[in-house]
């Protein structure tokens, strides 16, 4: 299989927007400009990328609590997230949803969640629209290693089998269910060996190799439109950051991390690009200065957006009904 | 003192061969099954010292620690202490390290990568292959017991066994002049840019096989050669062919469960020692044993070679076969007609 | 007029809207050839199909949360769990996902689906399967929480909560199902929010819920006797509540009973007190009378089950508080 080289400096912008905007969004944390709960993606952008590569706009995914990666993978709009982080009026959610909980029902991204495993069956349910209509579409539903010990991975897998919906279960094994290592908080090594028990595919690959995801998501995308089925594709990957901004990650050895560090997944495709003369550095470089303006833009954008009104507060909760907005 | 070595791949068959072709997760507790039936053929047959490969997974102490609680732990069981790296070194690197031990034999557990893996580290030591995977031409299905019982009879070195046999061919991989890799069955030359999930299974991508060995019933890219004619471990050459060019159209089976019409052409026997030389017109990579491993740029030059620096393969059944003419499983008592 | 059962009326009015609209379909565990746990689907699998009549594995959460994942990309599901004990098993589908997206997502993706919830004791099924726990979801913003005493308005009702665009919890009384009762031939919406004076009387309102209007009604038979008129209020849905015709029967009588056959701890019958206690306290001549199970789980036993529950005689001692 084989990928333009267009295709692959797409592929290529989309980790780097994903890691810029997160290291933006990081420093802007620490600077006290971004409220609430931040859980970054860095070091797992290969996974959304190389998923999302094989999507149409018209089909669904559905994300986690660390959702960025997947938004911007499925082509979110930076500068509607970005005030979103912020909490603005002008942001993907009006500002009522934060981090955790950007959607975008006109690219078929169905939510970032804050309930870990809460998206399988959402998958579900969007896989059983696409099959009922007809329509061709397909779900990837993104979730982590921790998320596979909830009952909803073994409800929603074992529903989107015996009705061969057309869903790409996209397990994102970090290592890590917040503080505690994928070894202490499961018995299994490979998430990809409980495909068997919904007697659908299992495959374990690289997650830090956009190639190996994107080849593996490519069958298993084929697979679902074909309507023959469900796949459990398994990502190894490392999350490079604590849990949540603010978590010291003192659970994480430190050699660990630096042989992970080493495995960087943008550093990867970068040499590939550069080894295989795709682009030269130059060019390389000329990217991320690209990125870095979109990112600030955004960042502008956000910052000078204006605050929600405050009758917003009970607006959205129903199509028909508003809430009454007195406290007192 | 007799020491058998269990190399078992805790990565094998969970490749992408469980999407596109027919083939079915191995999870690792049954690898933890079929170490502890090896370990229990063996012991039964006299090994003593048993070397287990360190891995993620644990396999050697998740083995050791069933076996101590089920009391049926008689051997000495050793974990081989490396740094582990989760990847294809840590195969390479203990298989060195048993080889360097003088340990009898080893059981390898994993698919035709894992075998090339241990291919490149030993020479003198014997191998047996049980397969944990799909698509395997290497290693054999077999039951872990029987294969303990033939490391055991192998390790014992009463009979000379294994040297009865001939060693197993190799392609050896030299890249402008660098020997860079093995495989023990088939090198494809690809167009594919990038290693990506690694396993090959896209025959349009392909322009040429080099095989050690052939048959029909060997699923994979050596079967490309095998529908067309049969080339035995014994026979001293291999041969290549070349694809997707105007020659014979063969029907053949690509991987487990598919059945592909490929166009092929210049099928050329390739006798033992010589050097075939490949020139690359363009980037693409080689494939090893179904493995995409090997990258290159055009103008590189390659050359294969097929050589009989494989390894030892046990074969199992013999193996227990003269065992049993001889008396190896007789411990005392005469036959009474 | 037609005579039907409100279970019929409930799957006449799913009928109804799956003929309309394809994009109406029924999930939820046993809903298919078998006819549904309580016989609410019945013979909808035949009339329709597998696929839009749809037997689940038992999986709750599964249940509500493809139902969620299927409304949200466009189809209007209609889940059914089989006691709105169960519903703790989907809990976290409905609650934070169904009653949240909109809100969360800045009213940008819709959730239109209903999810029957049968409640209630009253056939010594004992404690998981015999609660009545609609307070639990009248207390999250998001839901409609719809619940019909009569074939009626479960037909009239149930036909609105499937147009419906929110999500809306619609909580049926097991102990109704057999109950027959006269629907409009014409198909007649009853919208959410629209309260319904089930009997007229100038002297103490009673406002109830469910099976409890039944029997808040036969207490006014009896109380008629002694010539005490009391008008029994149905709210017929808890979220909206339309306090408009609460009120003005309150206004009217200056008495007010609220029976619920939830606990009486935490209750909506509690909220609805609260609501007369805050905003029209002048208009009453006594303190709210609040009536519910005792604060205890559903019993196994037929004496003890009978016993916890309110029944009409309670309701007349309630009642004779104010009188």
């Amino acid at each position: 299989m084989n990928l333009e080289n267009s295709r692959i400096i797409d592929m290529y912008k989309t980790m780097l927007r994903i890691r810029k905007f997160e290291e933006k969004a990081m420093n802007l944390f620490a600077e006290g400009k971004i409220p609430g709960f931040v859980h970054l993606y860095i070091g797992e952008e290969a996974v959304a990328t190389g998923v999302t590569a094989n999507l149409n706009t018209n089909d669904y995914i559905t994300s986690t609590h660390r959702g960025h990666g997947h938004i911007i993978a499925k082509g979110g709009d930076l500068k509607y997230m970005m005030a979103e982080l912020f909490g603005k009026a002008t942001g993907y959610c009006k500002g009522k949803g934060g981090s955790m909980h950007i959607a975008d029902a006109t690219r078929g991204i169905l939510g970032a969640n804050g309930i870990v495993g809460a998206g399988q069956n959402i998958a579900v349910g969007a896989g059983l629209s696409a099959k009922y209509k007809g329509t061709g579409q397909v779900c990837a539903c993104f979730f982590g290693d921790g998320s596979t010990n909830q009952g909803t991975f073994h409800e929603s897998l074992n529903l989107a089998s015996i009705w061969k919906l057309p869903v790409v279960f996209i397990c994102e094994n970090n290592m890590y269910g917040i503080s505690m290592s994928q070894s202490r908080h499961q018995a299994i090594q490979d998430i990809s060996d409980r495909a068997v028990a919904y007697n659908i595919p299992g495959v374990t690959v690289d997650g830090n190799d956009v190639f190996a995801v994107y080849e593996a998501a490519n069958e298993a995308v084929k697979r679902a439109r074909a309507m023959q089925g469900p796949t459990l594709i398994e990502c190894k990957t490392y999350r490079h950051r604590g849990h949540f901004e603010g978590d010291p990650a003192i659970y994480k050895p430190e050699e660990e991390q630096k042989e992970w560090l080493a495995k960087d997944p943008i550093k990867r495709l970068e040499s590939f690009i550069v080894e295989n003369k795709i682009q030269t550095v130059d060019e390389i470089n000329e990217i991320n200065e690209e990125i870095k303006r979109e990112i600030l833009d955004a960042v502008e954008f956000a910052e000078n957006s204006p605050e929600p009104a405050i009758d917003s507060v009970v607006e959205d909760i129903y199509t028909d009904i508003v809430e009454e907005v007195n406290l007192v | 003192m007799i020491s058998i070595g269990i190399i078992a791949n805790p990565a094998s068959g969970k490749d992408i061969r469980r999407i596109v072709s027919h083939a079915t997760v191995i999870d690792n507790y049954e690898k933890v099954n079929i170490v502890e039936r090896i370990i229990l053929g063996a012991q039964g047959c006299g090994v003593d010292e048993v070397y287990i490969m360190a891995d993620t997974f644990q396999i050697g102490n998740r083995v050791i620690d069933n076996l101590i609680a089920s009391k049926e732990l008689k051997a000495n069981i050793k974990l081989i202490d490396i740094k582990l790296n989760g990847n294809v070194s840590d195969t390479i690197n203990t298989a060195k390290i048993m080889e360097d031990m003088k340990i009898g034999c080893i059981v390898a557990l994993g698919g035709d990568g894992t075998n090339r893996a241990i291919a490149k580290s030993i020479d003198k030591t014997p191998l047996i292959s049980i397969s944990t995977g799909t698509n395997n031409v290497y290693p054999d299905m077999m039951e872990g017991t029987a294969a303990g019982m033939a490391a055991a009879v192998v390790a014992a070195n009463k009979f000379d066994i294994c040297h009865t046999y001939l060693r197993d061919k190799r392609i050896e991989v030299f890249r402008n002049g660098i020997f860079t890799d093995i495989a023990l069955i088939d090198a494809v030359i690809c167009k594919d840019l990038y290693v990506g999930s690694k396993a090959i299974w896209n025959v349009e991508d392909i322009i040429k096989v080099i095989v050690s060995r052939a048959h029909p019933a060997s699923i994979g890219f050596s079967s490309l050669i095998g529908c067309m004619m049969t080339i035995k471990e014994s026979d001293d050459y291999g041969a290549s062919v070349d694809l997707n060019c105007l020659g014979k159209t063969v029907i053949v089976p690509i991987a487990a469960g598919i059945m592909k019409k490929v166009n092929t052409c210049n099928l050329t026997r390739l006798n033992l020692n010589e050097e075939y030389y490949y020139k690359a017109a363009g980037r693409g990579i080689i494939a090893v044993d179904g493995e995409r491993e090997v990258p290159f740029k055009e103008g590189d030059e390659f050359i294969f070679k097929i050589t009989r620096n494989g390894p030892y393969h046990v074969d199992v059944k013999k193996t227990l076969e003269i065992a049993q003419e001889n008396g190896f499983f007789i411990i005392s008592g005469e036959e009474v007609y | 007029m037609r005579r039907m059962t409100y279970a019929e009326a409930i799957r006449d009015a799913m009928r109804i809207k799956m003929k309309e609209d394809p994009d109406v379909f029924i999930l939820g565990e046993d809903v298919g050839k078998f006819g549904g746990c309580f016989g609410v689907t019945g013979t909808l699998y035949d009339e329709f199909g597998e696929d839009r009549v749809r037997d689940t594995p038992i999986s709750e959460s599964a249940i509500v949360g493809c139902a969620v994942g299927a409304a949200a990309t466009g189809l209007r599901p209609i889940a059914e769990l089989m006691f709105i004990d169960f519903v703790t098993v989907g809990m976290d589908q409905l609650i934070n996902q169904a009653a949240k997206m909109r809100y969360m997502f800045g009213g940008k993706i819709t959730v239109p689906m209903v999810v029957r919830l049968p409640v209630g004791a009253g056939f010594q099924a004992a404690a998981q399967h015999s609660q009545s726990l609609e307070a639990w979801l009248t207390h999250v913003p998001g839901l409609k929480v719809v619940y019909p005493s009569t074939p009626q308005d479960a037909f009239g009702l149930m036909l609105s909560s499937i147009e419906d665009d929110n999500p809306v919890a619609f909580i049926e009384h097991k102990m109704l199902y057999g109950v027959s009762g006269d629907v409009d031939d014409e198909v007649k919406k009853i919208p959410l929010g629209a309260a319904d004076i089930k009997r007229e009387g100038k002297d103490v309102t009673v406002i109830a819920t469910g099976k409890m209007v039944h029997e808040a009604l036969a207490a006014a038979e009896e109380l008629a006797k002694e010539g005490l008129e009391v008008e029994v209020v149905d709210p017929r849905t808890l979220y909206p509540l339309d306090k408009k015709t609460i009120f003005d029967s309150i206004r009217k009588t200056n008495k007010a009973v609220v029976v619920t056959e939830e606990i009486k701890r935490g209750g909506y019958a509690g909220e609805i007190s609260a609501m007369i206690s805050e905003e029209i306290f002048d208009s009453l001549d006594a303190p709210v009378v609040r009536l519910g199970a005792l604060n205890a789980p559903i019993p196994f036993s037929t004496k003890l089950e009978q016993y916890m529950i309110p029944n009409s005689g309670d309701i007349i001692k309630g009642i004779k508080k104010l009188v």
